[in-house]
């Protein structure tokens, strides 16, 4: 009952969902909807369980002194104050309720999108890094990969003269050639791999994510 | 005899400008309304029918060309398509098509409140119009209807879709059914896999944990089902050899299944007290915070191998450059095709798209998944004899076989 | 804690609060609130430097802005969450109350799923998620499995149809190229030998080396045969031109991840220390 239910469940709505392709009519439109509309509201529980846990670590953290416990203090601010801001309705702090709270705005605003930003404006020192490592490598395919990569990186150079279009044209050639070639095999495997996995899950012989009985 | 001259010199003299005048005049003298546009020839041949294979609120149509479209008066700039719901109007302008055009589909909101709502199971009738630079100066075809819309139950347009799935499921059956009846399945070496134990045995022997990370996908994500099943290997061996295990959870409903698969592990290596459910936590939904808080784990925790398995973005280089700060093996596998070159330049092994699914199999030696393993390889030996008859038949001019893959909508 | 490093602390305070105190000021008669205004973007400063001080090493700056992300990112989710899916997509199928306290319009019945209308259809994902919350309890916990079963299979349905013809067949059909073109003499064939011409040459090359790249790519990914011989071969040379793919890949991103560095330096240097307009 514990295991049989859950693989009957993924079974039928697996086929449903096969079938539902292949009907172009708007009641399976409609179906189909439904259920994405009904993942989307269970994720929203599951996010609460998420936030259970994160609480519950570092609640424990900060019970049993564990190495950098302040730390988890200002994370369980950061979390209850936002909630605040964001679940204010009716009681205006600040401002207008609910998403447009003034001071839900501002956290967005000042501390969210800078340390996103920040964090994403990492990239341009790691790969530098990760490029200046993989020519330590000295192996033949790491060559050619560091090779590939100049030439288009030098591709938008404006400062090589005469030599900048044949730069360009290998450029261009390499990625609409074998660039695209090797895309190409990747994806037919990988859509193998996903559509042989998909079937795996459906027919039950894929079952890691139910756990033991 | 003077006088006649002179009078001749005063004709010449005054006739030429004159007569140049008269001359210049006629074309720019006479005014431009009075020069008129032709009615071109209406199109014709004008046929309606309901649009195929789609969810209704929409009909198909076609017509010839007007013959003064491109030829004739050549004064067709092109055409726009009526439709009312009695015969005797009021039309409504439904599209433009451009000259030389000789078919429009009319797609209507299948929304009641919206203002373009086309409902099914109801009387249209449609005209084309032929229209020229002169909006007063066109041409109208016959009217035709009436034509319904309505869905259809069964899209013919994906056929190949649905041979290539039964297809498919025919032979992973077969595989399957070959495997449990004792067939010894061939799986070459995975070297990410096979550093997998090498990592482990690292990590126990430095005293250090191992940090797992499923990646940034759904928990129904294909790429985060096949390293849920390798991390019930990596977890059962761990528990195996005592050492530590961090799994930082960026999906709610992902961590749910992570924490059952790590407890399972652990019940099967016979060591269920050694199992701590903050083994496996959630951290944020977002990315880079996600990202932040890993790599602070990274380098307070100073793990001896770090893990990537699963769908990454962006990050995956942030990841997997503090993992080689902190000196720690990496072994990552992705299907993003984005990321995998900068999984292969930082991390000393990597499972490159299909190695990532073939990892479970490879790992379990689980029949059932050996035998799906079987058919995905059977499959793409299928993908290259049909990539060598599609070439064959298009270099001797049978386009046929390539419309056999053709997928309308 | 050491005293390098309280002194440390304190040098940082102090000059995030003449930082703020200068942008104050200069933002006066600008704006109204520049005070609080001067410090939003002070901090949001002070954030962008102690994050990017993990590059020199791991530290109390970027500790406090990592775990304040955690934090802050978390609600913030849960928030949009709740407004948006909650109260923008359930409570107005359901309860023409709560709608109404929540000043959201209720959602007319498009079509009544098994004949019952939304009012009580939607309550079968509310269920479903308690089911998930049940998770916590360890008696009930194994209920959980059943939500987690409808997502999970109907995403595999989802993705099966979907990647087979994004990702197989459709890839399959376009990598039927002609190999061979028309004889039309010496001087059209290798015409435009330059490499991003059309000329015959050029193309019939160019269609060679996809085809064989997709079959040498393939022969990569058999994992049912050992990689010797010919079939090694194949797999050598498909190893080869995946290396060239990803080392496009990686030059074709460096440019995208340099200017989001400008775009960082723009707002320490414009927004905040004001040395560029």
């Amino acid at each position: 009952m514990k295991r049989q239910v859950p693989l009957a469940l993924v079974f039928i709505f697996g086929i449903f969902m096969i079938i539902q392709y292949f009907i172009p009519h708007e009641k399976s439109e409609w179906v189909y909807e439904f259920f994405l509309d009904w993942i989307y509201i269970i994720g929203i529980f599951a996010l609460a369980l998420g936030i259970w846990s994160l609480i519950r670590v570092s609640y424990d953290k900060i019970k049993y002194r564990r190495p950098n416990w302040q730390y988890a203090a200002i994370t369980l601010l950061g979390l209850f104050f936002m909630i605040l801001f964001g679940f204010d309705y009716g009681r205006h702090i600040f401002s207008a309720e609910g998403l447009r709270n003034y001071m839900f705005v501002s956290f967005f605003d000042y501390i969210l999108i800078p340390i996103q930003a920040t964090m994403f404006s990492l990239l341009a020192f790691f790969i530098a890094s990760a490029a200046y490592r993989a020519f330590r490598a000295r192996s033949a395919l790491a060559t050619l990969l560091l090779l590939a990569a100049l030439i288009i990186m030098l591709r938008f150079n404006p400062y090589f003269g005469a030599v900048t279009p044949y730069i360009e044209k290998t450029a261009g050639w390499l990625l609409n050639v074998p660039n695209l070639a090797a895309k190409r095999a990747i994806i037919i495997g990988v859509g193998l791999g996903i559509v042989a996995t998909s079937l795996k899950v459906i027919l039950g012989i894929e079952r890691a994510y139910l756990g033991k009985d | 005899m003077k006088l006649t001259f002179l009078i001749a010199c005063c004709v010449l003299f005054l006739g030429f400008p004159v007569a140049g005048f008269a001359q210049d005049t006629p074309e720019e003298a006479q005014p431009a309304d009075s020069i008129t546009t032709p009615i071109p020839a209406p199109p014709g041949n004008v046929t309606a029918w309901d649009t195929e294979n789609d969810h209704g609120h929409s009909v198909s149509l076609s017509w010839e060309p007007s013959p003064d479209d491109g030829t004739g008066l050549g004064n067709v700039i092109g055409y726009i398509v009526f439709r009312s719901d009695s015969p005797d109007g009021p039309f409504v302008d439904r599209g433009v098509q451009p000259a030389g055009a000789s078919g429009h589909t009319d797609v209507g909101s299948k929304e009641e409140a919206s203002q373009d709502y086309m409902a099914d199971y109801v009387d249209y009738y449609y005209k084309v119009r032929a229209i020229t630079a002169d909006s007063l100066v066109f041409a109208e075809s016959v009217m035709v209807g009436p034509v319904q819309s309505y869905g259809q139950w069964f899209n013919t347009g994906r056929i190949p879709v649905l041979v290539f799935v039964l297809c498919f499921m025919a032979i992973t059956i077969f595989f399957i059914q070959k495997a449990k009846s004792g067939a010894n399945l061939f799986v070459r070496r995975l070297a990410g896999i096979e550093a997998v134990d090498e990592a482990i045995g690292r990590a126990t022997e430095m005293g250090k944990p191992i940090l797992y990370v499923l990646g940034l996908g759904t928990a129904a994500d294909i790429a985060t089902i096949a390293s849920y099943t390798i991390l019930g290997r990596v977890a059962k061996k761990i528990a195996e050899y005592q050492t530590g295990l961090i799994v930082p959870c960026y999906d709610p409903i992902t961590m749910t299944v992570a924490q059952e698969t790590v407890k399972t592990a652990y019940m099967d290596a016979g060591r269920p007290d050694a199992y701590n459910e903050d083994m496996v936590y959630f951290v944020t939904q977002s990315q880079f915070a996600y990202v932040a808080a890993v790599n602070g784990t990274m380098l307070r925790e100073r793990p001896a191998t770090n893990i990537y398995m699963g769908k990454f973005y962006a990050e995956s280089l942030i990841l997997a450059e503090t993992g080689a700060l902190a000196g720690s093996i990496q072994i990552a596998g992705t299907d993003e095709i984005a990321q995998i070159p900068f999984f292969v330049v930082a991390c000393d092994y990597t499972l490159i798209g299909e190695e990532l699914y073939a990892a479970s199999a490879y790992l379990g030696r689980e029949p059932l998944l050996l035998g799906s393993l079987k058919a995905q390889d059977y499959a793409k030996a299928a993908v290259i004899i049909l990539a060598i008859l599609g070439v064959i038949a298009m270099n001797v001019g049978l386009d046929g076989f390539k419309d056999l893959f053709y997928i309308s909508n | 804690m050491k005293r390098s490093s309280i002194i440390i602390m304190l040098v940082v305070l102090a000059m995030f609060v003449i930082s703020w105190l200068a942008k104050a000021s200069s933002m006066a008669g600008v704006e109204d609130h520049n005070i609080w205004h001067g410090f939003l973007i002070t901090f949001s400063a002070f954030l962008t430097l102690a994050i990017l001080s993990f590059l020199y090493k791991d530290n109390p700056f970027y500790k406090f802005a990592e775990h304040l992300f955690v934090g802050v990112s978390a609600a913030y989710w849960m928030s949009m969450g709740f407004w948006t899916t909650i109260v923008g997509n359930l409570i107005p199928r359901i309860s023409n109350s709560l709608s109404a306290f929540f000043e959201v319009p209720p959602i007319a019945d498009e079509w009544a799923l098994l004949l019952l209308p939304d009012s009580v259809t939607f309550f079968i994902p509310v269920i479903l998620g308690i089911m998930l919350l049940l998770r916590l309890s360890r008696n009930m916990g194994w209920i959980s499995a059943w939500p987690l079963a409808f997502i999970v299979g109907s995403t595999a349905g989802f993705n099966l149809v979907r990647y087979l013809r994004s990702d197989f067949i459709e890839q399959v059909s376009s990598t039927f190229v002609p190999l061979l073109v028309d004889w039309q003499g010496t001087g059209h064939f290798f015409s435009h030998l330059n490499l991003n011409a059309s000329g015959q040459f050029v193309t019939m090359a160019g269609n060679w080396v996809i085809f064989l790249g997709v079959m040498c790519g393939l022969i990569y990914f058999f994992f049912s045969k050992e990689h010797k011989g010919i079939f090694g071969f194949g797999s050598r040379v498909g190893i080869w031109i995946l290396m060239v793919t990803f080392g496009a890949s990686f030059g074709y991103t460096v440019m995208g991840r340099i200017s989001l560095l400008v775009g960082r330096l723009t707002f320490l240097f414009g927004d905040w220390l004001g040395l560029i307009s």
